[in-house]
């Protein structure tokens, strides 16, 4: 049996966390939603996640926030951010905090999938 | 015959006397001779004069010489001295004797004793002189005090009693020293008298002097002395000339007060004040003025001062000023001047021109040092603008952001639903009840994208016009007040020709101070770099025809092609650098839905004039639509945004 590997998605928005998760198996990943960062520290899937898909801005803990929360804990989890409101600094910047990849919404399935390879080829 | 007749004129009881026709003495009788204890053989010729009182004697010869030339019967007075040296008043009556041919051969004379007489005239003359001494003394205002050589009082007036509070019965007689000098003065008062009637030396004799003096009741007060020596033989006397100057010494005093305090209030305020005669051209500073001229106050003062130090492009400001002072108007005008240490000066020039007594026109005015107060205007006016160009920019990035984030997310949706669907009809087998779902997903974020956009044009529609009665004028003296600061940092000179008796219109006030705002701006901003004409802007309102008002805005600055004219009126279009080109599409709108017309002509000359004219009552006040709804800051906007959706 293969063991597919865990993304987990992170995101506040409801049409992301369901149509997300489904083209994620289709490219042939184990896919876990969450819909805020408190969420996803509560679940028992963060030693499992190998990506995270991370949305920037949320209510409560921000995609940042919980990058940094990961980092205190040890938990090295590449992260792709997706945004529905950057601008021409937000790359730049998550880019410069660790993060793999920063997705603008919306973005297409080959942009998803670059991304998820560079995770990857991080991990 | 002869000796019979000289015995009986030596026995006659009176003087009598003989002269020859040239007036030389011949004779005198007995009775002269024992009368004057002159000897007989010693009075003829020119012997008698010996017994003339010697003031007399001049006029005595003189008289005598007028009546020998007259060849008539004269009389004269005069003082004859008795054998014990006694003078008395005598009365010389003398007529000529004639011979047969008419000429005077001879004179006689008799001396009648008089003094009696003349004693009773002297003393009615020293009574008459007395009273009208008197008379002086009652009714004189000042106090008039004399005193004898030890410093007595010898008379004392109504007015001296008045004032000191004596009755002049009191004092008479007393030392002037323990009546009327208080007692911290009287060692010097005897002090001075001692030494004047020793040496002569006068410290106060003859001159207008101030010094204290007291009254009955011990109380001190300020006055005004004048001592005179009584011209009169023996002991010298003095008479004190006082007049009481506690009133004056108090209205100097509340005049120095007040004028240390205006001078004190000048400096605190940086406020000079100044007058200037027009038709003569003579001025007047105050000490501040000077100061804040930097001028030393001893120099004459011409208008040339004031154009030595304005700043050149200021000059004509001034010209214009004394243009206006020549019809008389108001002054009221802020110029810069440059010091001579390099320092530049604000100042607010204000005065207020009459005519005097004489029909001349006098302007009375203040000069203040608003200096400070401009550069911090200045200051504030750049932080503001900057702030503004900050806010609008990151309102508006706000704005698009929130539309953007809304938008974004379920196109995502769509995005990713589609991709997933596709990869799904793709695959061996196509799972088509996982591509059913994707695209019935599909199509639900595709509505939930066009119910933002709808909730989009609700918000905007949302933003209905309220309707209120108001004075077209009012709204625009109170956008004039708000923009003043920004107009005078612009060096606009403004003019308001606001139409007496507008009518009241119905209209959304704030939308419509919006439409003045922008268009007063625009006209500032456009004489922004203009420095060859006056930066003149005019805001105007008028009645029109068919129940419309109209309100203009005229300024002298780049002014526009014509055939841009109705491009000005696009959002986005803009001749400015810094400029967003949505004012005048918004202000436009706004007109609009007040039913009424916003237009731009090229000003006569050089500039733009910008009017709109609306109806009095609109039938009813449309909802401004597309931008024009965008009337409010576009931070508010963002706000609603974020909370409708």
């Amino acid at each position: 049996m293969v063991i597919r590997s865990l993304v987990s998605v992170v995101d506040d928005d409801e049409s992301v966390r369901e149509s997300l998760p489904d083209l994620l198996r289709e490219f042939g990943f184990a896919v876990q939603a969450f819909s805020s960062a408190e969420e996803f520290l509560e679940s028992d899937c963060v030693g499992q996640t190998r990506c995270l898909i991370l949305d920037i801005a949320m209510p409560g803990m921000t995609g940042p926030e919980l990058q940094q929360e990961l980092t205190l804990r040890g938990q090295a989890i590449p992260i792709v951010f997706i945004t529905a409101q950057g601008d021409e600094t937000t790359r730049p910047r998550v880019l410069g905090q660790g993060a793999v990849e920063c997705l603008f919404k919306p973005f297409s399935d080959t942009a998803l999938l670059g991304a998820l390879n560079s995770a990857f080829r991080v991990a | 015959m002869e000796n019979e007749f000289i015995h009986l004129v030596d026995a006659l009881p009176g003087l009598v006397w003989t002269a020859f026709a040239d007036g030389t003495i011949d004779f005198l009788n007995r009775r002269w001779c024992e009368y004057t204890g002159v000897e007989v053989g010693d009075a003829y010729a020119r012997g008698w004069q010996a017994a003339i009182h010697p003031e007399d004697l001049p006029w005595l010869i003189e008289r005598w010489r007028s009546i020998l030339a007259s060849a008539q019967p004269g009389e004269m007075e005069a003082r004859l001295r008795r054998f014990d040296g006694e003078y008395r008043w005598f009365l010389f009556r003398m007529s000529p004797m004639a011979d047969a041919s008419g000429q005077v051969v001879k004179w006689c004379g008799v001396n009648t004793d008089i003094q009696h007489r003349r004693q009773a005239e002297d003393d009615d003359t020293l009574k008459r002189s007395e009273a009208r001494k008197a008379a002086i003394l009652d009714s004189a205002l000042d106090c008039i005090v004399t005193i004898d050589h030890e410093g007595r009082i010898t008379e004392f007036n109504p007015a001296a009693e008045r004032t000191f509070g004596y009755r002049r019965n009191e004092v008479l007689g007393r030392h002037l020293a323990g009546v009327i000098v208080p007692p911290s003065l009287r060692e010097r008062h005897q002090r001075g008298l001692a030494r004047y009637l020793t040496t002569g030396e006068a410290q106060v004799i003859g001159r207008r002097v101030e010094m204290t003096a007291m009254r009955a009741d011990g109380s001190e007060f300020p006055v005004e002395l004048a001592i005179a020596r009584i011209a009169l033989d023996g002991p010298p006397s003095f008479t004190g000339y006082l007049r009481d100057i506690t009133a004056r010494r108090r209205a100097e005093e509340k005049l120095r007060r007040s004028e240390a305090c205006l001078a004190e209030a000048q400096k605190l305020s940086r406020t000079g004040s100044f007058g200037w005669s027009v038709s003569s051209d003579e001025h007047f500073w105050s000490d501040e003025t000077f100061r804040i001229f930097e001028y030393d106050p001893s120099t004459k003062v011409t208008m040339q001062l004031l154009l030595d130090r304005a700043l050149a492009q200021d000059i004509p400001l001034i010209r214009q000023a004394v243009a206006l002072a020549a019809e008389g108007r108001d002054l009221d005008y802020e110029c810069r001047f440059m010091m001579p240490s390099g320092a530049l000066k604000h100042l607010h020039i204000v005065a207020h021109g009459q005519r005097n007594q004489n029909g001349r026109l006098e302007y009375i005015g203040a000069v203040q040092d608003v200096t400070a107060r401009r550069l911090s205007e200045e200051a504030l006016g750049r932080v503001r603008s900057e702030l503004a160009h900050v806010a609008r920019v990151t309102s508006l990035g706000a704005l698009t952001a929130s539309i953007a984030h809304e938008v974004n997310q379920p196109l995502s949706g769509i995005i990713t639903n589609a991709s997933t669907c596709l990869r799904m009809l793709a695959a061996d087998p196509p799972n088509v009840d996982g591509a059913r779902e994707t695209a019935r997903r599909t199509i639900r974020d595709g509505n939930r994208a066009a119910d933002v956009i709808t909730r989009l044009r609700a918000l905007f529609a949302k933003k209905a016009a309220t309707s209120e009665s108001l004075d077209l004028n009012e709204a625009a003296r109170e956008v004039i007040a708000l923009s003043r600061s920004e107009l005078q940092r612009g060096r606009v000179n403004l003019r308001t020709e606001l139409a007496d008796g507008l009518p009241a219109i119905t209209g959304d006030r704030v939308q419509l101070q919006q439409v003045i705002l922008n268009l007063l701006l625009n006209a500032a901003d456009a004489m922004i770099g203009v420095d060859d004409r006056p930066r003149q802007l005019v805001i105007r309102t008028e009645r029109e025809e068919g129940e419309r008002v109209r309100l203009t805005v005229e300024d002298a600055g780049v002014g526009f092609d014509s055939q841009d004219t109705e491009k000005l009126f696009d959002a986005f279009y803009t001749t400015k650098a810094g400029g967003m080109g949505i004012g005048l599409s918004v202000s436009r709108s706004i007109i609009e839905s007040h039913q009424g017309r916003l237009w731009a002509a090229p000003n006569e000359g050089s500039g733009a004039v910008f009017s709109f004219s609306i109806p009095r009552r609109p039938e009813s006040l449309a909802a401004p639509h597309s931008l024009g709804g965008v009337s409010t800051p576009a931070a508010r906007d963002a706000e609603h945004f974020m909370e409708n959706l």
